[in-house]
């Protein structure tokens, strides 16, 4: 009986516990950690890859999965970089391009998975490379930024635009990184859609029994659509916020954003013990894996080690979700 | 067939649950040489789970199974297979590979023996499954064809003829005949009763207890997890089925209750027929008023139903609601319409497992709880939920509590109040009593003729004591066609029960 209430309580508290705790231990060891300055950094480390993660859970509620997310942010780095700079259009023009262009990756990844019915896995997988190497088409390879000479001998003559600059680097009251506030309120929105509205209960609907879903009178490929699109729409935004904080276009920009962002969302679904996607655990996902990695930088930990121990925090919640519970 | 030789197989005592549910209890059965023994019963009664602990694929049974006398432990299916015991199961795409050739799967106990040499032998494969096609007279087939490019009749027969390849002493069929033509079962019957002859034992399952009816030599029958009777011959469709539903102790509708109004007609179809080839159907159902439709497996009950909801298009026919004609595009089309439908299987098609109670039961009305901005009232759907759960009386904490921590029957009202929440033109319930307790079941039916008012209700099911016990009238499917109609207080069920298991040309010349 009290194994059970242990268990139980674990379940429910074992995450947010271990966060407290890894929370106080650095602020013990290192004062430094323990200040609005570093906290925002914290935040500010996280707010690209926790927008693309709160996008892949509207696929992940689906019992979808998104892997093109990273190489979406990464066009979304060059193409913004590539209308600015080569084609000299304002910032405003940019990111409608960039939107529209993640929109259609999103609806051509649905028409993947719903037309031409490639699971869904093995659908972003492909679009991830297709993706990844389309991004590099237009500069011919090399990274964009202001005086860079292009493939055909002409130099670059445009620049990123000011404001465009501001959503990746500005603060509002000289605090609050403006991308963290975009983060937190993509976070409220995506929480109240999957939460309080009909339209979050038909995403969980069709995670849980989509044939069930159809019969109550779902167009259940229409909510599919609606899901792969929010997703790259929400990873080109990311891409935009990364764009805007380096402020030139780099080939490399998508690193480890997709693991990143698909580890964030796993490791969310351990908060509270819901064993389920939702924002919420997902955004605490997100801030664990850069309170981590801020804390232990400062504890002198060195880069190369930071995969490594991403990788065990994503095993051991795993484990946690899915070994605990399933004795229940 | 020679009783006085002693069985080949027995079972004795078997028992086997899964989690709550007993699906197996205190089973024996005798399995002789030579001679065919039929295993016959409902949906849900055992069948299945029998052959599947015999053939060794299901291990944790309780009691023994004896072979040739002695105690035999077959706790995989090698062990059943060593025993010879071979089983060719109701799935037929199981009992193929089908990126294979013919030739490979007919001689795959070959192919995959460790006796084969290193490199790949074709001509001793090929030979040896031109072998094993002779059997069953296959020599038609093309030996090299990968097996997904021919009919799933062909695939059955290279998974009997594979069966009997190996000289078996058991060889069980689980309803061989359902998707072969009648010509191939022709062919199958003979080459049964050649083995018989042989000295082999057949455990024949079907539901198609007129096929039975001339091939078995003893019908063994199991009600609800339990021998329900051992028939010899000579028997008749009627005293099979009489032992599979056994004796009826259930209150038919009576007449006096019928409070439908037959002067209204609230839905018709006209000549509609399902898919090209398939014979015209005339249904109508009148205010008030709950059909009953029985019939086999495969009648074509359900994919009747499946035109009504919306989920498929006709090929032909029209249907009209309140006299008005009704061409449902979508399934959401015959919601705005008013026709509802709950689907048979209720954990495949019905239940939302990640939801409580509350939302499982909203789930097909969520406008009627969200705003202009379509954020979910969660007060007005608790009030909602508690409603329905109090007036189907379905056992729970509360309405927030977990949809797994009701037993099926309450499961099922939460899929009934679901559709009951909103009244409907018309509601299709399609085999509603499926793993669904006596209690529970009489609980909706009552239900239901209590709150029909002026909708009308189409009951779908196989057991023909579900739909007498609730419907105003009961038509009788078979092959695809209406062949019998009786209404409250003139139900004759053996009548119902020949109508459903005879040729329907038969039911049709004897009219």
């Amino acid at each position: 009986m009290a194994n059970v209430k242990v268990r139980e309580f674990s379940i429910k508290w074992g995450f947010l516990i271990v966060m407290g705790v890894l929370f106080i231990s650095f602020s013990i060891l290192q004062p430094a950690f323990y200040s609005a300055g570093n906290l925002f950094n914290v935040l500010l480390s996280v707010c690209i890859f926790g927008t693309m993660t709160l996008g892949e859970t509207f696929v992940l509620i689906i019992d979808g999965m998104d892997l093109s997310i990273g190489s979406t942010a990464a066009i979304t780095v060059m193409i913004s970089a590539y209308s600015m700079v080569v084609l000299q259009l304002s910032g405003v023009a940019a990111i409608i391009i960039v939107l529209l262009l993640g929109a259609a990756i999103g609806l051509f990844i649905s028409f993947l998975i719903v037309k031409v019915k490639i699971p869904d896995l093995l659908a972003t997988l492909g679009m991830m490379f297709l993706v990844q190497g389309l991004q590099l088409i237009p500069s011919g390879g090399l990274s964009i930024g202001t005086g860079a000479v292009l493939g055909n001998g002409k130099v670059a003559q445009g620049h990123f635009d000011e404001g465009f600059k501001y959503l990746g680097q500005g603060r509002v009251f000289k605090v609050i990184p403006i991308p963290v506030l975009i983060m937190i309120v993509i976070a409220l929105l995506v929480y109240v859609i999957l939460s309080r509205t009909k339209y979050g209960r038909i995403f969980y609907a069709i995670g849980g029994n989509p044939e069930a879903a159809r019969l109550v009178g779902v167009n259940v490929n229409k909510y599919k659509v609606i899901a792969y699109v929010s997703s790259s729409v929400i990873a080109s935004l990311a891409g935009i916020l990364l764009a805007a904080r380096v402020g030139r276009g780099d080939v490399g920009s998508q690193g480890t954003l997709l693991m990143d962002a698909i580890a964030a969302a796993l490791i969310g679904y351990a908060v509270l013990g819901v064993r389920k996607p939702n924002p919420f655990g997902t955004i605490l996902g997100a801030i664990f894996i850069g309170m981590l990695m801020n804390g232990l930088t400062m504890l002198s930990m060195q880069y190369f080690w930071q995969d490594f121990i991403k990788g065990c925090v994503l095993v051991a919640a795993l484990a946690f979700t899915f070994g605990l519970s399933k004795k229940r | 067939m020679n009783l006085s030789s002693k069985p080949i197989v027995q079972v004795e005592n078997i028992g086997m649950s899964f989690d709550a549910t007993r699906a197996l209890d205190n089973v024996d059965f005798d399995f002789y040489p030579g001679e065919i023994m039929a295993l016959v019963g409902a949906n849900g009664a055992g069948k299945s789970t029998l052959i599947k602990i015999i053939c060794g694929y299901h291990s944790g049974y309780e009691g023994r199974i004896l072979i040739d006398g002695r105690e035999a432990l077959i706790s995989c299916p090698k062990d059943a297979y060593d025993f010879g015991i071979q089983t060719v199961h109701q799935i037929i795409n199981q009992g193929v590979i089908q990126s294979m050739t013919v030739a490979e799967n007919l001689a795959l106990e070959e192919l995959l023996s460790p006796d084969q040499p290193m490199f790949y032998d074709y001509k001793g494969i090929r030979k040896r499954a031109a072998e094993i096609a002779a059997l069953m007279d296959l020599d038609y087939l093309d030996l090299d064809a990968p097996v997904f490019t021919i009919p799933q009749s062909d695939r059955q027969m290279i998974s009997i003829a594979r069966a009997l390849a190996s000289d078996p002493k058991l060889l069980i069929l689980d309803e061989p005949t359902s998707s072969i033509s009648e010509k191939e079962a022709e062919r199958l019957f003979v080459t049964l009763k050649k083995l018989r002859d042989g000295g082999v034992s057949i455990v024949y399952v079907s539901h198609r207890l007129h096929e039975i009816t001339r091939l078995a030599d003893r019908v063994g029958v199991l009600r609800d997890g339990k021998n329900a009777g051992l028939l010899e011959k000579p028997f008749s469709v009627k005293n099979i089925v009489h032992s599979m539903v056994g004796d009826i102790n259930h209150e038919p509708v009576k007449k006096e209750d019928v409070k439908a109004d037959l002067s209204s007609v609230k839905f018709e179809a006209r000549g509609i027929i399902v898919e090209e080839g398939g014979k015209p159907v005339d249904i109508k159902v009148h205010e008030g008023e709950i059909l009953g439709i029985t019939g086999l497996i495969g009648a074509g009950k359900s994919e009747l139903a499946q035109v009504f909801f919306g989920i498929n298009r006709p090929y032909s026919g029209k249907m009209f609601l309140k006299g008005n004609p009704y061409e449902p595009a979508d399934i959401k089309e015959a919601i705005r319409h008013g026709v509802f439908m709950i689907p048979e299987d209720r954990s495949n098609n019905a239940v939302f497992p990640n939801f409580n109670i509350r939302q499982n039961i909203v789930a097909p009305f969520l406008d009627n709880f969200s705003n202009g901005l379509s954020i979910m009232n969660t007060g007005k759907e608790r009030q909602e939920a508690r409603r329905m759960i109090d007036s189907m009386t379905i056992k729970c904490e509360s309405e927030e509590a977990s949809i797994d921590s009701l037993s099926g029957g309450n499961q099922q009202k939460v899929v009934v109040a679901r559709w009951l929440m909103v009244e409907p033109q018309l509601i299709i319930l399609d085999e509603p009593f499926q793993g669904v307790d006596v209690k529970s079941r009489n609980e909706i039916g009552k239900y239901l003729r209590e709150n029909i008012g002026r909708s009308g209700a189409i009951i779908i099911a196989t057991d023909i004591d579900e739909v007498v016990d609730v419907a105003d009238r009961v038509v009788v499917f078979n092959s695809g066609m209406i062949v019998g109609e009786q209404i409250a207080g003139e139900i004759n069920k053996d009548k119902l029960i020949h109508w459903t298991a005879q040729a329907p040309e038969e039911i049709l010349s004897s009219e």
